[in-house]
């Protein structure tokens, strides 16, 4: 990254964001060498399970076969990958998953909003929203793959309050079991979002809203006009998490819900690289799909890292 | 109490004074014969109490790891000392593989003369695994709601019959057939049992699979006509409405809760069942013969399951004692007493079965040879083909096309990410 | 109308609480009550309370022997990594010479790495250590993985110091070591607390590296011997939930002691 051109504007926008930053910070005038020694441990810790892995994760892209018994295919394991219509699906069934983004985004930007005020009780609701984001996901798919069977707790309760219509196999439906499993992760994320909001309206400036109200504003307008602007920025990163995390971490929900069933329907990539991986041991291939879920978050990691820079910017 | 904790041993691995031998057991089992895991247990406690030197770590496998727990233990070759596996290629191949040690390096030839169907996962004149039960799986049919429905209380010989009994059942409001399909089972049983009877060898399933031209063509022909009369099954409405949400141990609930009239399972099961259900109450018969292949009058023994050694472990003679000794008369008897279980011993005495039910079923597993086709597929396939091609047609996301084109896609994936696997495959294939 | 208001939002919040918790109370609903009672009526209160579901647990599944395994792997890979990132903040904040941006930038890219990735090259690299069933081989994977989410979180905590401290002890002749332990360690004493929170729920938490690392019954971790089970007593739902129950209850008690340090770090690095 320090090599790039310094005419690139990535670059450029780098030069901006170390103007904020930090030489300024040491005390010490001359040149040190104890930096580099109290780096040293961070930088084997990364080098070995970041570096190494990159390069090898590459390199097994080109074999095919189990540990120990590799044969070398050249590209032939992409060529299968995208032919592969489990692959396509899994990567799919992701992108699919990113419609879980603005749900969770605006629902909780919503609470947010509603609940940013004082009122008896507001923290602890706060606390009980905030707790499935800490729950782990094994333990709690393992309670979701039971409300949701078909003909389950979620049914029943649905024939009960005569919405009898509204009644799926939602794990068992392929075209219903991935936004079923978009549904926990949904109920996950939430209160994760209610809080980040939440911190951030109040960092707000009172006078700014204080000021419209008195200018007349209706809580609608001090909504829209207001506060989101003003955290705009919270909001663009927060979606940004989002979709990493609809991306590279919902293996567990799959595993435990589904198994990548009916029939794939519900499997992501991360599934697919488990699944031919490790159940089967081809390695190649999940090597493969390991560099392609790589490439499309790499291009996740530069649009928020485009946001971060971009935010200081119009900080400075 | 919190140093305690801390301090607990890892078992297996005491260092210091212990010449303990310990041998970690992954076992499976429980859900061919509800009660087998207890006898197993039972049987551990008895061998340890002898052998004190020996302890015996079981660890019961569930349907969804038993493959894949073992596929991702080999390639490090580390894990347990004994392994349970379907029979015929899920322990072949692994064996091909260089995981497992032939059980009859360490067992004499008379000793292993007594096991029942060791052809089952005999290669190149070496035993590699040990038999511990013999199953059949029959239709089993709830005959008070047979009658119910109107029906003679005899199990249907053809699918004709078949598919005009589940029409009346279900005009009577019951379910016809509980079986669940979450996990893949019931569509590997409809392959295990209704493909094997388009078929007219083994060879036909081995060629096609090896990939052999004219032989997968008509391999998959095969196939897209056992899916099609499948999905006849599942548009008809004869199925539970929600066999794609439930397991094959939680669609087996259905029968013995009385919510299904029929079902496919094993004889362990039927047993099991027939305790709740009333003995009086259930029926059992050869599954309806829907196929006109030489193999479509077989029945469907099969040992199921087998023990092996893992080429890996540390103690593979004291491994094989033990397994030996699970086939001491005593042990036997007990696994049949305590489970119904026929074991894989001709020193059984057959005679001793007195239950009516288990005499039929036993009469049925005796009547003639037995192909159980899903022991004759790679692993893999049969976790990434088999099973999920059967959720196709259960979930109806899937004609039975799409079920072939999965077939034939997991395949040529197979063949090019396992290179090896293959190979030794159809040299197996070529073989027997 | 401002009545009307509060009262609808107060009823949201009901709904919504009731939705977030429900899932929690069917766990424990369900884990009280026996498989019979439970195939009778699933959704209902547990009039007939047993507790020999959690009993079950406790006595046949390692149940113990894992949550050691997970507290272990968890100490060691939040303390290691804890300890490394400080160090390496504290060289990025307050050293001097080439490269500390860069690290720093890289591990914000890092952040975002989805592990799978890394899961191949390394579970062969630990086979080939002989890690594999070993607690080491997830300790180290955890420790890299816990990284980058450490390094920019301490480095923007730096940031924040007031510079007058540190220079007040550099002016006294304090070396780098010194500075490090008795200035910028106090002063991160929240901090550092709420961050190992987080760190701490994403090891405890975490599935696919343990489910693939450690295989053997002895090695493995909480989550993972949950999942694996999981298929074994598929129709035991109670006796599932029981396990489940034992998993969620450590950090839900914690949560309800120290909720504000687990909001406090799990929402660290959004915002400035």
């Amino acid at each position: 990254m320090s090599s790039m051109d310094a005419t690139t504007p990535l670059q450029e926008l780098f030069d901006k964001e170390d103007q904020t930053a930090p030489d300024t910070r040491s005390v010490w005038r001359r040149h040190q060498l104890w930096p580099y020694g109290y780096m040293a441990p961070v930088l084997v810790a990364l080098g070995l399970v970041f570096g190494y892995s990159f390069i090898e994760v590459v390199r097994y892209s080109f074999y095919a076969g189990s540990v120990g018994q590799l044969t070398y295919v050249g590209t032939a394991n992409y060529k299968e990958l995208f032919a592969d219509p489990q692959f396509t699906h899994s990567m799919f069934n992701n992108f699919k998953l990113l419609a879980t983004v603005p749900i969770v985004t605006g629902a909780s930007l919503a609470l947010a909003l509603i609940i940013n005020t004082t009122f008896r009780g507001v923290r602890q609701y706060r606390a009980i929203v905030f707790l499935p984001y800490i729950l782990p996901a094994t333990a709690m798919g393992l309670s979701f793959s039971y409300l949701l069977q078909g003909k389950g707790v979620l049914d029943g309760l649905l024939h009960s309050l005569h919405l009898s219509f509204l009644i799926h196999d939602w794990l068992g439906s392929p075209s219903w079991v991935i936004f079923s499993i978009g549904g926990v992760i949904v109920w996950q994320q939430f209160g994760f979002g209610v809080v980040v909001f939440s911190a951030a309206l109040l960092s707000v400036p009172g006078e700014t809203v204080e000021a419209a109200r008195i200018d007349g504003a209706s809580w609608w307008v001090v909504q829209r006009r207001i506060l989101i602007p003003q955290i705009r920025r919270i909001i663009e990163f927060f979606v940004i998490l989002q979709a990493i995390i609809v991306l590279s971490s919902v293996f567990t929900y799959v595993y435990v819900l589904t198994g990548g069933g009916p029939a794939y329907s519900s499997s992501v990539m991360e599934f697919f690289i488990y699944q031919n991986g490790f159940e089967n041991g081809s390695i190649g291939i999940a090597s493969a799909a390991a560099v392609v879920l790589l490439a499309i978050a790499s291009v996740f990691i530069a649009f928020y890292i485009w946001v971060r820079v971009r935010a200081t910017k119009q900080d400075a | 109490m919190m140093l305690g904790f801390v301090t607990l041993p890892i078992a297996g691995s005491v260092s210091g004074a212990s010449t303990k031998t310990t041998i970690t057991y992954w076992f499976w089992g429980e859900s061919d014969i509800p009660g087998i895991t207890k006898w197993m247990q039972q049987r551990i406690a008895t061998y340890e109490a002898a052998n004190p030197g020996v302890k015996v770590d079981l660890v019961p496998q569930s349907n969804t790891t038993i493959i894949p727990s073992f596929t991702l233990a080999a390639q490090s070759k580390t894990g347990p000392d004994l392994d349970t596996q379907w029979a015929t290629l899920p322990t072949i191949l692994p064996a091909l593989g260089g995981a497992v040690t032939p059980i009859s390096n360490f067992v004499s030839k008379a000793d292993t003369a007594h096991w029942l169907n060791t052809n089952e996962n005999t290669y190149q004149g070496k035993i590699y695994a040990m038999p511990l039960y013999m199953i059949g799986v029959p239709l089993v049919f709830n005959k008070k709601l047979f009658k119910e429905a109107g029906l003679a209380p005899v199990a249907p010989a053809t699918w004709a019959e078949f598919l005009a009994d589940c029409k009346a059942l279900k005009a009577k409001g019951i379910t016809p057939i509980g079986m669940g399909n979450k996990d893949g089972y019931f569509g590997a049983w409809m392959f295990a049992i209704y493909e094997k009877q388009m078929l007219n060898s083994i060879s036909q399933l081995t060629e096609g699979v090896a990939g052999k031209g004219g032989a997968e063509t008509k391999l998959m022909a095969s196939l897209k006509s056992m899916y099609t009369s499948f999905q006849g099954l599942i548009k008809s409405g004869y199925v539970n409405s929600n066999v794609e949400s439930l397991t094959l141990d939680q669609g087996w609930q259905l029968f013995p809760e009385g919510k299904a009239a029929m079902s496919f399972t094993t004889d362990g099961n039927v047993l099991s069942w027939a305790k709740t259900v009333g003995e009086a109450n259930v029926g059992v018969g050869k599954p309806p013969i829907l196929g006109k292949g030489a193999l479509a009058s077989t029945y469907d023994v099969t040992q199921s399951s087998d023990e092996f050694i893992t080429s890996w472990s540390k103690n593979p003679k004291a491994d094989a004692k033990f397994l030996e000794w699970l086939h001491e008369p005593v042990n036997m008897v007990a696994l049949n007493k305590e489970t119904g279980a026929f074991p894989a011993d001709n020193q059984f005495p057959v005679s001793d079965i007195t239950d009516p039910l288990a005499r039929a079923l036993d009469t049925l597993d005796t009547s003639g040879t037995s192909v159980w086709l899903e022991n004759y597929i790679p692993p893999q396939i049969d976790s990434d083909a088999d099973l999920p091609a059967g959720q196709l047609i259960t979930s109806g996301s899937g004609s039975p096309a799409a079920a072939v084109a999965l077939w034939q896609q997991q395949l040529s994936l197979w063949r090019t990410q396992q290179p090896t696997q293959f190979k030794q495959f159809s040299t197996w294939a070529a073989a027997s | 109308m401002q009545h009307v208001r509060n009262v609808m939002r107060q009823l949201l919040l009901v709904v919504i609480s009731i939705v977030s918790l429900y899932p929690v109370w069917f766990m424990l609903s369900t884990a009280l009550k026996s498989t019979k009672y439970y195939t009778l009526d699933p959704t209902g209160f547990p009039y007939h309370v047993t507790f020999s579901n959690f009993s079950a647990v406790f006595h046949n599944w390692p149940i113990l022997l894992w949550m050691r395994n997970s507290l272990i792997v968890t100490i060691v890979a939040v303390g290691v990594s804890t300890v490394i990132s400080i160090m390496a903040a504290f060289a990025i904040v307050f050293g001097k010479g080439r490269g500390r941006e860069s690290l720093f930038r890289s591990n914000i890219a890092l952040m975002a790495i989805p592990p799978v990735a890394l899961l191949i090259p390394m579970y062969t690299l630990m086979v080939t250590l002989g890690l594999i069933n070993q607690l080491p081989s997830v300790m180290i994977f955890y420790t890299g993985l816990l990284v980058p989410f450490s390094v920019f979180f301490f480095v923007n905590f730096f940031r924040e110091i007031p510079l007058e401290l540190v220079e007040a002890a550099y002016m006294d002749g304090a070396p780098h070591r010194r500075i490090l332990r008795k200035i910028i360690v106090p002063l991160s004493g929240a901090s550092t607390i709420t961050l190992v929170i987080v760190n701490a729920i994403f090891v405890w938490n975490e599935l696919l590296v343990a489910l693939v690392f450690l295989q053997s019954n002895t090695s493995r971790t909480l989550m993972a011997g949950l999942a694996l089970y999981q298929g074994r007593y598929v129709t035991n739902e109670p006796l599932l939930m029981a396990a489940a129950f034992f998993s969620i209850l450590p950090l839900v008690v914690l949560y309800i002691f120290g909720q504000r340090f687990f909001v406090r770090g799990l929402t660290a690095g959004i915002g400035k």
